[in-house]
Order: structure tokens, then sequence, then C-alpha cells
């Protein structure tokens, strides 16, 4: 037989083209700058659970009903467990918050290791790639180590290596998120680099490290930060109308994604606006709204209402376009310059410098159609509770802005275990932090669980 | 071997025909005999052959002749050699002549005779259309309807073979006149010849461990799937059907799992390789279904990893099987190599029969309903449910949407008389099903014909316009030339089928409210709220109206070509091509969705499977004094694709545009294409010495394209004996009673190749269902990088004994295996950190699973009139993971335990409801109550132990076969043991007793309602606020949710009634009978609300119990 096999030349009957059709292997990938951009645009692109992890409403939702922005209406759900504070490690909810960004943060480390020293991607397009997936990378890192604390830090595509990593602790994961924003505000320029803003300029990794230098309480950094953008003249909020914020042209927009597929926008619009006729699904709280000062124009622009029976029910309404052909398109917003200027407002509180923090809440309460606030003398944990309560409402169902507020602690009243001990029941110390899915820790026994769950 | 290649290469340069230059001249003195016979081959044009061994260089000889006929130049040149020649045709054979049993035939001095002689049965009456034939010659005959036959041209004392089907062939010295030759009946148990790879062989010499199951099991059976029919018939081979919609998966699995899973939940299911008429199937057991259907959207797929759907063999109608062969050990499946670790399934198709053309029509009715159907909760026992809950969790309902604890829309808002029964809905239809099949079958010794058609209607009995139409055509030719040494064989098989379904839904919906407001309004149209409530759940009724069309398009062809160059020595090509293509149609309209955001859309899908396969083989029969050997010598080519295409679309105007991808004004695009090239060379030999001892090897080497350059060949092999003891004098002597006895044994490999096609590199592919990205069109990795894998292995070990009593009346085969598979290579998983849920490669894991298998067949009782068989058999198999090195560091870690079978359930030991808190309550590791385990293997600091694994205990069936005058009976009992999901999984799978969801009626009463109560339910929870929810993720991973599951099942009764012969050829009828077949009638089981079959679910739609009416006529 082994001769007639050499007769025939049994290697040649059983071989194949170098790739399959559908498919091009990783020398081919990374074989010149073209192809390699369309790694990069599979990092950004937004398909439902499959691309940019965050895009899919569930990050909104699961944070809106943790604290007290939302109620779910079908208390049967699954969702309801965020509500009621009853997630398990078997909850289904947790499952795509945990394992999405573990999608994006190989695909970025793969486009790392791709062009990285690869001589046939220039230097330039390298580094410019570079700085914009280490932004990427420590969007993931940060709304991972928020939701669910210590993770474990993916730093490679070796997958021997690191199926087997424990949780990094909470400082190792916030000092890698700072390194690579460090190294990306060094490698990317204040230009974006392709049309509209949403790939990720010099501007757009300092404003992650500003909100990052924020939850750390490193003020000084923070307002550095958020200074450089607030003063750059690309950006503008005063002059952008309320319903005009969320917009593909939106001039407040430090980083927003392009969403819309062939027949819807954003999820966040899916989810939350109501069939007309119908209950919404999500409704927003009378909590929430309670916060909104009477002549709020955010209330009127940015809560949707809807009238079933005679009763009146409140939703989310920051996007509005369910539908493509509903126009003018919206952008999912990542970073928008009403969030720095508050993020310079408790910063130059902490730093003690109340003026600038009270200027700053003006800023954003003049565009609100509210009165300012006025200089008098205040304190500190005044000014302070006054931010807090500009960032409730200016910042609403937006990236789990609330929830992660609330677990900050800046001041006593505006603390998770005053608010939420004090409007809803179920809440202890331990919901702060997520459940690590238990079907992760069966694959990986070194993942520890958070308190609080079994 | 060189022989072999000297006959090979002869034959591939053998065109040049016969020119009969008889006149062979050569005048040479001190030449080598190879010279001279070169010299015989270059002027006669005739072909030599001879083995290299027995003619050297050395022997050299004087030739001097002129003129004379080949015969003659070749007697003279072989004189003296000890070489003799044998003539076929243009070939001649040079051989040793002490080594030949048999005379040679061409020596022309003896006299040429005219024979005649008469064949008789058993019982003395002549046998009509008996062969006759010359046993190394090409005359051949038939006996007349008299049973009687004349040869003339034939030698006095040549070896004549007369043969009858059914009876032992019959060797005999030609005479002129031989009298009555008496042929003596085979036995059907012990000389049954059975189809195995690459051949076929009696039973009663076979060392390896197959099974058949034969046209008559199988056509008794009403189903449409023929794996279906297998059910119970095998040792060692477990069937799992995986719903009840017309036309799903149903699943094989040869002598337990041999591979580790996939994911840490679901089971693995090993597939055997399935092979048609020689030709592997090209979907193989895989679904065939790109879009999702009412097959696909079943919540439960019999636990098992395997993707389920429409089957492919649904294609195929069981009435065209001859006979279905199941290859189990190493000695039967190590000549299928790299693709036989999983066992092999030979499917081989009826072929004509030579004599009068008949046509043989059957048509039948079916009457279909759920087999074990679940009784559920009315308005009222549901309400009083829900009350309770929110009693319960100290909660009131309340009206108001806000109200997040107590809304309950069911008890505030709904009518509250109002019952609608939703399972009865579902799955409580009785449809009706048609079956037709024709076959015309004939032919002349020569030449045999067969073809048939067939039409099968099943519907659905979930509502809506839904069935699965099959149209299938078998033919086959067969022809043999008139010197016997030509055959051909050609089958082409057409099937056809159309599946209409919807695109989801499905059974779920069992569990909607009984009081849910209704989801149609009076016009027909959807409702989607009520009173401004959103129904939160799918509106069934929409499901309903989005159709999706199959059809698929099956074609097997296969060709088979031999002949005979020498006596004994066949060369043939097996090739064959199978071709398998559905396409599919998925439409979403807008008026099955709610109107404020409704959106036209449909999918199409067009799934290609095809295989080519190519197998060059020799066979060679020969005898040395009491030997017989069989030797087979081939090679494989094979190519296997499957192309998928998929094609979405979005944004269409109108509804009625939906049936074309036009009308879309997006789409997304999606596709897969896998090729898999493979190439092999085998070979067996077997020898069996004086019918009484039987040595058999066989092996292959196989190179896969799915491997890595280096990594692609691989070596598998086998070596098997037998001893048939009860053909021993001693033993004849003093065991009257034993009429054969068997012991074999065999010890093999074989490999697994994962057909996986491509993943040793690292992909990426464009991802459909997206926009560009700023025009870039984006790009995913595909899999993770591990080029490093190869071939698993598996050793398996076989013991079998035999045993024949009473003149094999009772018949008893109880064989002992050991299977070892190591190297694992499966789609690991992975923690999601890695990105990636699965990396294939290789697993230095060992599993092993060892079992008996026994097998009963007995005559009870054999009398004219009434004849009564039984046959059973029973399968007890272990499954174990014998290795695993770093088990504990590894991803696995949690799911396995070394020394356990790979089914273990990891859980919490269960301790009951605690009477004074109303909660479920477990045992930690240390064996302390509490109502909440830590999460984990007990190794780790968690509380979870091993509870029990899944493994089947034992399995089985019992058939017994009576038949009175003209009357038939069959009765099959199918059986299976073990320890299994039960219905209180299925209750809290997707919500919870108290919940706002329907329940069994069988947990009335029986839910802790007050302190004090010893319950088996805990108390109900009203909501995810209740504080009692949290018990019940450690209760559905504990021992609280598995239990014993034992069932037996009447899966077939066949009741038939043949007409008097005398009253149907009046009509022109040659024979007729009809007959009432039942299916799945009647279940006696320990487990509880559900289908034992279907465990741990009562949700799904559920397995059918049909009822078969028909009538069946031959002309």
């Amino acid at each position: 037989m082994l001769t007639l096999c050499q007769l025939f030349s049994c290697e040649k009957l059983i071989e194949l083209d170098g790739n399959p059709p559908t498919y091009i292997t990783n020398q081919q990938l990374f074989a010149d700058s073209a192809t390699v951009m369309s790694a990069v645009a599979g990092v950004y692109s937004y398909s439902q659970s499959r691309g940019f992890g965050f895009s899919d409403a569930n990050l909104t939702i699961a944070t809106g009903l943790s604290s007290d922005e939302l109620s779910v209406v079908d208390n049967n759900s699954y969702f309801a467990q965020f509500y009621s504070y009853t997630l398990t490690p078997w909850s289904s909810g947790i499952i795509g918050l945990w394992n999405y960004p573990y999608q994006a943060i190989y695909r970025v480390n793969d486009i790392l290791e791709g062009v990285t020293g690869n001589p046939r991607i220039s230097e330039s397009l390298a580094k410019q790639i570079t700085g914009e997936m280490k932004v990427v990378r420590a969007l993931y890192y940060f709304y991972l180590v928020n939701q669910f604390g210590g993770v474990p830090l993916v730093t490679s595509t070796d997958f021997e290596h690191n199926a087997k990593l424990p949780r990094s602790s909470v400082e190792t994961i916030y000092t890698y998120i700072r390194t690579d924003l460090q190294d990306a505000v060094n490698n990317l320029s204040a230009d974006y680099p392709s049309a509209g803003r949403v790939r990720p300029n010099r501007y757009t990794a300092k404003a992650l490290l500003s909100k990052v230098n924020l939850y750390l309480g490193d003020w000084q950094m923070a307002y550095d930060e958020a200074d450089d953008i607030i003063v750059s003249p690309l950006y503008s909020f005063a002059d952008v109308p309320l319903r005009a914020v969320f917009l593909e042209e939106s001039e407040e927009a430090i980083w927003q994604l392009p969403v819309k597929t062939s027949y819807r926008q954003t999820d966040e619009a899916q989810t939350f606006i109501p069939n007309s006729g119908a209950v919404p699904r999500y409704l927003v709280t009378s909590f929430l709204l309670d916060q909104f000062e009477n002549g709020d124009q955010r209330l009127l622009e940015w809560i949707g209402e809807t009238t079933v029976n005679d009763t009146h029910y409140r939703y989310p309404y920051k996007y509005k376009n369910k539908s493509a052909s509903e126009v003018p398109t919206e952008n999912y917003m990542i970073f928008r310059l009403g969030e720095m200027i508050l993020t310079r407002a408790e910063a130059a509180a902490h730093l003690n410098n109340l003026d600038q923090a009270i200027k700053d809440i003006n800023v954003v309460r003049k565009r609100a159609g509210l009165l300012e606030i006025p200089m008098d003398e205040r304190s500190q944990e005044d000014v302070l509770d006054a931010v807090m309560k500009e960032r409730q409402t200016e910042l609403c169902f937006e990236w789990g802005n609330r929830w992660f507020d609330l677990k900050r602690n800046v001041t006593d009243a505006s603390s998770a275990s005053t608010v939420l001990h004090t409007h809803k029941s179920g809440y202890k110390p331990t919901s702060n932090l997520y459940p690590i899915p238990q079907a992760q820790r069966d694959l990986n026994n070194l993942l520890e669980q958070n308190k609080g769950y079994n | 071997m060189r022989l072999t290649l000297i006959i090979l290469i002869t034959t591939l340069l053998q065109v040049r025909a016969t020119a009969l230059a008889q006149h062979i001249t050569i005048h040479k003195k001190d030449v080598t005999l190879k010279y001279a016979l070169k010299e015989v081959r270059r002027q006669s044009g005739f072909n030599l052959f001879y083995d290299g061994k027995i003619i050297t260089d050395k022997q050299k000889i004087d030739v001097d002749i002129d003129h004379v006929t080949i015969n003659q130049a070749l007697e003279v040149i072989l004189r003296n050699t000890g070489l003799k020649y044998e003539m076929k045709g243009s070939n001649i054979a040079i051989t040793k002549s002490q080594t030949r049993p048999s005379k040679p035939i061409i020596l022309g001095e003896m006299a040429q005779i005219v024979i005649t002689g008469l064949v008789l049965d058993e019982s003395r009456k002549p046998l009509v259309d008996a062969t006759v034939q010359v046993k190394h010659g090409e005359k051949v005959t038939k006996t007349n309807a008299d049973g009687r036959f004349y040869l003339d041209g034939i030698r006095d004392g040549e070896t004549l073979v007369i043969s009858f089907v059914g009876y032992g062939n019959r060797e005999i010295s030609a005479a002129k006149d031989l009298g009555a030759i008496q042929l003596i009946p085979l036995d059907k148990t012990v000389d049954e010849v059975q189809v195995i790879g690459y051949g076929s062989e009696s039973k009663r010499f076979s060392v390896g461990a197959v099974s058949s199951v034969s046209a008559e099991t199988i056509e008794r059976q009403p189903v449409t799937n023929p794996l279906s029919a297998l059910q119970g018939q095998v040792a060692g081979l477990a069937v799992t059907p995986s719903n009840g919609v017309p036309g799903s998966t149903v699943m094989l699995q040869v002598r337990g799992q041999n591979t580790l899973g996939t994911t840490l939940q679901a089971k693995p299911y090993d597939q055997p390789l399935f092979i048609i008429d020689g030709v592997p199937f090209a979907p193989q057991n895989v679904n065939i279904n790109l879009l999702n259907n009412l097959a696909t959207a079943q919540s439960y797929n019999g636990g098992i990893s395997q993707p389920t759907g429409l089957s492919p063999f649904n294609s195929i109608n069981p009435k065209d099987i001859e006979s279905i062969s199941i290859l189990k050990d190493a000695a039967a499946t190590s000549i299928y190599g790299s693709q036989g670790a999983n066992g092999v399934v030979l499917i081989t198709t009826k072929k004509g029969q030579a004599g009068e053309t008949k046509l043989d029509v059957s048509v039948n009715t079916q009457f279909n309903s759920a087999a074990k159907p679940v009784r559920f909760l009315n308005t009222q026992q549901y309400l009083q449910l829900r009350r309770e809950a929110y009693t319960a969790d100290g909660l009131s309902p309340s009206d108001d949407p806000g109200d997040y604890n107590g809304f309950a829309p069911d008890l505030m808002l709904y009518d509250q008389d109002k019952y609608t029964d939703w399972a009865a809905i579902i799955a409580g239809k009785m449809t009706n099903n048609t079956d037709v099949h024709a076959t015309l079958s004939g032919g002349s010794p020569s030449t045999t014909f067969l073809i048939s058609g067939g039409y099968t209607q099943s519907n659905y009995n979930y509502p809506g316009n839904f069935s699965d139409k099959r149209m299938t055509f078998h033919s086959a030719l067969n022809n043999t030339s008139s010197d016997q040494r030509f055959k051909l064989g050609l089958v082409a098989d057409y099937g056809y089928d159309r599946n209409t379904s919807a695109r989801y839904g499905g059974a779920q919906s069992m569990v909607l409210p009984p009081n849910l407001p209704d989801l149609i309004d009076d016009s027909g149209a959807l409702v989607w709220n009520y009173k401004g409530i959103p129904l939160n759940v799918e509106n069934f009724y929409g499901s309903l109206m989005r159709p999706v069309y199959l059809q698929n398009y099956n074609f097997n062809g296969s060709l088979h070509l031999s002949y005979t160059l020498l006596p004994g020595l066949t060369l043939g090509t097996n090739a064959g091509y199978s071709r398998n293509n559905s396409i599919e149609r998925s439409e979403n309209p807008a008026r099955s969705q709610d109107p404020t955001f409704a959106e036209a859309s449909a999918a199409f899908g067009d799934n290609v499977n095809q295989s080519i396969n190519i197998e060059p083989q020799l066979n060679y029969e020969f005898y040395t004094g009491k030997g017989e050997w069989t030797a087979l010598v081939g090679g494989t080519y094979r190519k296997m694709s499957n192309d998928a295409y998929q094609v979405e679309g979005y944004g269409y105007a109108n509804d009625n545009f939906l049936g074309s991808i036009i009308g879309a004004s997006t789409t997304y695009p999606s596709e897969r294409k896998n090729l898999f090239k493979y190439i092999a060379g085998f070979a067996r030999l077997k020898y069996i010495h004086d019918h009484k001892y039987i040595l058999e090897v066989s092996g292959r080497r196989d190179g896969s394209s799915n491997f890595g350059p280096g990594r692609q060949f691989g070596n598998f092999g086998s070596a098997g004996g037998g001893w048939i003891f009860s053909e021993e004098a001693a033993i004849k002597k003093n065991l009257p009673l034993l009429s054969y006895g068997k012991l074999s044994a065999s010890y093999g490999t074989t490999g697994g190749d994962a057909s996986k096609a491509y993943s040793y590199q690292a992909l990426y592919q464009n991802i459909s269902g997206v926009l560009p990205f700023q025009n870039v069109r984006p790009t995913y990795a595909y899999n993770l990088y591990n080029p490093n894998f190869s071939w698993s292995t598996k050793r398996s070990l076989n013991v079998a004994m035999d045993i024949g009593l009473y003149g094999n009346a009772l018949n008893l085969n109880a064989t002992y295996y050991r299977n070892r598979q190591g190297d694992q290579l499966v789609d690991m998983p992975l923690p999601a950190q890695t990105g990636f849920p699965v990396v294939f490669g290789n697993l230095d894991a060992l599993v092993q699973n060892q079992g008996w298998e026994f097998t009963i067949e007995s005559t009870n009782v054999k009398k004219e009139n009434f004849s009564w068989n039984s046959t059973f058999n029973i399968t007890f198999n272990r499954n174990k993971l014998l290795d695993f090195p770093d088990l504990a560091s590894s991803s696995y870690a949690s799911k396995y335990i070394i020394g356990q079978p790979t089914s273990i359930i990891m859980g919490y030991r269960y301790k009951g409801v605690n009477p004074e808190t109303g909660l479920y309550e477990f045992y930690d590791k240390d064996g302390n109550a509490t109502h909440t385990p830590k999460a984990g293997n007990a190794n780790t600091g968690g509380d979870q132990v091993p509870i029990g694994h899944m493994d089947v205990k034992y399995m089985g069936g019992l058939a017994n076969n009576l038949s009175y005058k003209n009357w038939g009976l069959f009765i099959f009992c199918q059986f299976s043991s073990s320890y299994s999901p039960n219905y209180l999984a299925a209750l809290y799978s997707t919500d919870y007793p108290g919940g706002p969801t329907n329940q069994p009626s069988e947990i009335l009463g029986r839910y802790w309602k007050n302190p004090g109560d010893h319950s088996l339910l805990q108390r109900l929870g009203s909501s995810y606020a209740s504080g009692s929810l949290y018990t019940i993720p450690p209760f559905t991973q504990s021992e609280a949710v598995y239990g014993d599951n034992t069932y037996l099942r009447i899966k077939t009764v066949s009741l038939s009634y043949t007409f008097p012969e005398k009253l149907l050829q009046k009509i022109g009828v040659s024979t007729g009978n009809i007959y009432m077949n039942g299916q799945n009638l009647l279940t006696f089981t320990n487990y509880k609300v559900g289908d034992p079959e279907q465990p741990g679910t009562f949700t799904a739609l559920p397995l059918q119990r049909i009822v078969a009416l028909g009538v069946n006529l031959k002309f």
C-alpha cells in the first residue's frame, strides 16, 4: 500500500487551498494596512451580542435597575433580579456582561499582537491602531471592574495562559487601565483618525482617563484631563440643544459609535420606547422623576411619557429613533462633553475649588433650562451633593453612571447605602458587585466569587 | 504483495484485445523462462500473470516451436518447470502446479458430456430457479419450474456448484445423470449473510461484532425515519429521538460515549459513521436545516449537545432498505480507520430478484397523537396557586405596572373565568398520516432490476397547516456477464422532502397562563396587549403565521463494477456520489408582528452536502488444503464538502414579497464552506481452517486534510480470531444438544478525526449581519490558534461467545467489550476570559466504555399452522474516565472525576423541604443542612459532590413474532433504565410554581404551605421579589431533580392477515395482506409527568403514538 501511495503521491490528494473561501488566515489578515483595518472595524462594529460588547442596552438596563433609575414591569423576567438584588451566580442576566467584554478584549489583544513590530504595517498606522485599541481595552476593563470588582487581566491571545488566570485585584486592573490610557494619550493625535467621532482620538483617551481618576479619587488628574477636553475647540456643550445631544452630528460627542443597521437604530430606543398604547417594559422610577426640578427641560426631552388607561408611564427617551427610517440618525454615545464638565465639577469640589464646581454645574443646568445655583457660601459637601444630583439627572441611563456614582460613596447623602436603603428593599452592601457567573467558575476554578453570593 | 502489484499493473496496461495470433514461433536456446513467456505474450497478445517468486532468472530453457497454438507453446515452455497455466479469456495465469487443489480446466482430453439433474428442497419439493454452475468455468444454468436442469459441454468429474437463496451451496462432481440433489436450508440465525465493511460474510464465521436489522423488522414499524426503526433492536446501540416534530433528528450511539464534552452543561453524543450502499452519506447524521423551525425550537434536544433539527435520514424511505448493519468492534470497524471510532452503520438498499416481474404495493394511513400527554392546571387551580404565592410572599397582587413587587395582571386584570387548555391546543390534535409505496422488480438470471417509489405525508399535531411530505425513488440494476466474470451494480436513489413548519414558537407555550386574554381577536388579528398591558409572551398565533419551508433533495448513487481476473481473484471498484441539498425559506411577515414596530423579513438557506467516494478493491479467495483464504486490498479516495449559504432580507415593503430575496431593501448573507479530503489504503486477510478456526487481520492507513502538515496520516488495525468448538469431534459426540458454538475475540485500533475542516489554522471571517464600519467590512477572529492536533485513538477489545442449541432453535450470544479512547480530539471548553468558548485540540484523557451484550434468538414453536419466535437483547454499558492528567487544573475540573463515568452529575445532596422555613434544604460537604450551599466542587471548597451519572444502566428489546395460519402478530417492547432528570427539573427551568406560568397538575397539594408541613416542593414564590427563590438554583443542581427512569415501552405491535391465495388469484393478485401497525402504544414506567424518552421536560413537542392501518398487495 505504501508503494501505491507513493505512486499516487497521497499528500497531493488531500491538499487543500491555503484558506477556505470564507476565512482568511492570521498571516493574510496582518499582511497589509487595509486588511488590518477590517479587523479594527471588527472591534468597533455593532451587532447584537457580537460586536462592541456594550451596545446591546443590557448594561443600561442592568445598572438602571440595580440603581434607582428604572423598574421593570415584568417582575418575572430575569432582569428583575437586578432590581430586587436577587442575582445569583446562575442568573442569565450577568452572562453577557462578563462574556462579551472578554470576546472584545481578545480581538483587541490579537490586533495589538498583529501590528506590534509588524514590518508590513507602517509605523504611524501601527501607532495609531495601538492607541485606539488601548482605549478600547481600557474601556472594557473599566466596566468589568466596576461591575464585578477585580477580574482576570488578559493581555495576550495565549489561551493556555489566559484560561488559568485568577482574578486580579481592583488596583492591578486600574493600574493597567491607566497605563493603557497613558500610552493611548501618547500615541493618539488630537484629530480623529477618520470621519466623525467614531474612532478614539487623544481626547477620547483623556476622557476615560479623567473618569478613571475621578473614580479613584485622584482629583487633580481627573480635573486636568477633563479640563483639557473642555477647553478644546473640538467640542461644544451649551450650543448643543438637548434633543441633538445623541445625534450622529453631535458636537458634544467625544466618542460615539454608529449603530444603525438597515432596519433599526440604537438598542436603547428599541428596548425602552413602548409600543403605542402599551405600558413600557421599563419604567423610570419616581425617585428619579422627583430629582428633576420644575422646568427641567431634560424631563421633557429625555424622559418619555405614555398614557394607558388614564395612567401616565415614564420611560427613558434619550434615544428616540427605533427604526432606520427615522431621521436624523442617532449614534450610540460613549463619552460626551457634559460628563466631562460634571467630572471637572466634582474634581474641583473635592479640590475645594467650589467656585469652579458651581460654575460647571451651572453650565449644565443652564442648558437644561434651570436657574443657576448661586455662588454663595456652601459647604464642600453641599456642592458635592449638587454635583451628584446634576449627574443623576444629566447622565441618567448612560453607561451605568448612576449605579457607579451611588457605589462610589461620594457623599453620605448620595451613597448607595443611604439612597437604596431608603428607596428599595433587598439592597445589601454586597449587592454592589454582581456575581461572577458560576459557569465561568466551573471552567476556571481559580475565579473566586464575590462576597454575598454562593 | 508483489503478485498483487504485478496483477494490478498488468491490468492497468491491459486494454489490447486478443488478436488471437495463435501462431507462436520461438527458436532459442538457453533463454530464461521469463524471456520465453514474454515472447509468448508479445506474439499472442494474451496477458500473462505470475508471481515473481515462482519464476527466477536462473531458470533457463531451450525452446524450439514453429507456428503452434498458444496452448502448445505453453505446454512446451512449462514442461518440467513444476508450473502450470490456466486460461481465462485472454488472460493466462501461471502458478505452481501442486498448490491448486482443483484440476486445471483446459486439458481438452476429457470427454464432454451433457448432464441433467433435479434440485429439491429439504421436504423434497422441487426448487425453481436454483443456480447450477461450473465451479471454475463459465457455464451456468438455472433449474426450471420442475426443478430440473440441463448443461452440456461439461467434462466428466468437473465440480458443479448448486446454489439457492437461503440454502447452503452444494458441490457435486459432474456426471451424466445426477439424479435428485437435495439442498439443505441454511440456519437463518447462524448462517445468515450479513453486510460488513467492504463485503459480506456468514455470521457463522464472523469474528467481528456486527448486528443486522432486516427489512422485515424495519417495515413493521410505522416510522418515517429509518433510524427510529433501530430502537431497541440492536444490543449496544442507543437511539435517542429528539422530539415529536415530523422529520426531526434521531441520534444513534454505539457502545457509549467515547469523547469528552464540549460544554459542561449538555451531554456529548458521539455519532457513528453512516454509509449507504458503500458511499458515506454526505450529510451524515447532522441536521440539514440552516434556519430555525419547529424542530429546532423545542426547548428539549434530548439533553445532548448535538444541534437538533430536521434529519437527513428523513429523505430515505425505510421501505427501500434491505438491511442495516451496525459495526461495533475494532475487527469490524478498523477497516474504516480514522472514521470508525464511533462505530459504523451500513445501510444496504433493496436489489431486484431474478424472476417474473412483480409489483408490490403498500398503502397505509396513520393516526398520531401524543404518546404521553401532560395535564396542566385549569384556571381555577392556577389562580389559586398564584394567590397562595402572593400570600406566601407577604405581598398583595396589584394592577399597577409601576408596583414592581405586586403587579399581577393575571390575577388583577385578566378575566378570572377564562380557560384555555394550551397543551391541548398545541399538542392535543390527532393527525392523519399517509404512506404509499410501490415496488416493481424482476429480471433474468443475468440482469435484475428494482424500482420503487414512495410517498409519505406526516402532519404535525401542532396546530396550523404544517406537514412533512416525502417522495422517494429507489432503483437498482444488477448485471452479470454470461461468463459470470463481469458484474455491475448500479443504485440510484432520489428523495424529496418538503417540510412546512413554523419559524419559532413550539411547545413551550403550553405553560401560558390558562386565563391569558385572547391572543387573537374576532377579526383574526393578533393581540399584543390587554388594556395597554403588554402580554409578555411570544404570541403563539403570531408564531403560526411565520412559516418555514424546507425542501430537501437527496441523491445517493453508487456504481459497483467487478471483474474476475482469475478464479477467486476479483478486481472491482465501488464509486459513489451522495448529495443532499436543502433549500429553505423562512418568512416573518409584518402581520405576524406587533404593528407598532413590524419589520417584514425573510431568510433563505441553501445547504449542500456532497461526498464523492472511489474505492478500488482487489479480492482474492483461495483454498489451501482445509484452509479457506479471503484477502482484500483496496484504496479509498474521498472528498466530502459542505457548502451552506444563507441570506437574510429585511425591509420588505409588503408581506407578499417575502417569497423572494429581491424585495428586501437590505440583505445579510452568510456562508460556510467545509472541505474534507481523505485518502486511504486498506487490507484484510481472513483465514478459516477446517470450518473451525478463524483468523482475521485488517488494517488501514489513512490521511485526512483536517490535520496540519505532518500530522495527516495515521495507521489503524485489528486482529481477531474465532474457534467454532461445536465442530470439534469430542464436543459433537458429548454435547449433542449443542448445534453451534463459537468463541471469538478481537483487538484493534480505530481513530477519530472529529471532522473539522481547516481548524489547524488561525482563521478570520467577515461577519454578516452588520453594516460596514465606515465602508470597511469588519473581520473577526473565528477560532483560537492551535495547530498541533491529530487523531484520537480508540483501542477496542471484543470477546464473544455464540451458542446454538436444539438444532439452533435457541441461539445465544454473549459479548464482552472494552473500548478505550485516548488523545481525545474535542472542542475543549474554555472560560470566556480567553475570548472563545472552546478550542479544538487533543486532550490527554482516556475514556473507557466496557460492557456486556446479550442476545437470544429462539424458535419456540414451529408447526405447520403456528410458529412463534422470540428475540431478546440487553446491554449493560459502563463508562469511566480512566485517566486525565492535570484534570484538576483544566477547564473540566468541575465536571469530571477520574474513575467515574463521563456523564457524572456534580450537584448538591438534597435534604428536603425544611418543615419550618418551607424552603429547600441541602447538605453541605460536611453534612450540615443549609439553604445556601456553596457552588463548586467539594475539592475546591464548594459543596457539590457526585450525585449520580446519566449513563444508561441497561437497555434492550424483546420481540415476539407469532403466526397462525394467515395471521401474523409481532410485538416489540423496548426498555431502558437510567438515572435522569425528572419533571421537577423542568418545573424550574424557565419559571417556578407560583410565578405567572402554568404548571403540571401533578404539583397540586404537593407544595409547602404551613410550618410543620412535609412536602415535595418548597413554598410558592410570586415573582423575583419573593424571598424564596434563592434556593432554586441549588435545587435544580441537586439530587432532587434526578431520579430513576426505567421504562418498558410497547414500541411496535404489528398485526397482519394474509388473504387466501385462491381468493386473490381471481383478482390477479399473487399475495396480499392487511395490517395494523402501532408504535409507542403503551408505556410502563416510574417516570412521572411527561415522556420517559424526553426526561426533564414537559414542554417539548411529545413523541408520537402511531396507529397505522394498511394493505399490501403483490401482483
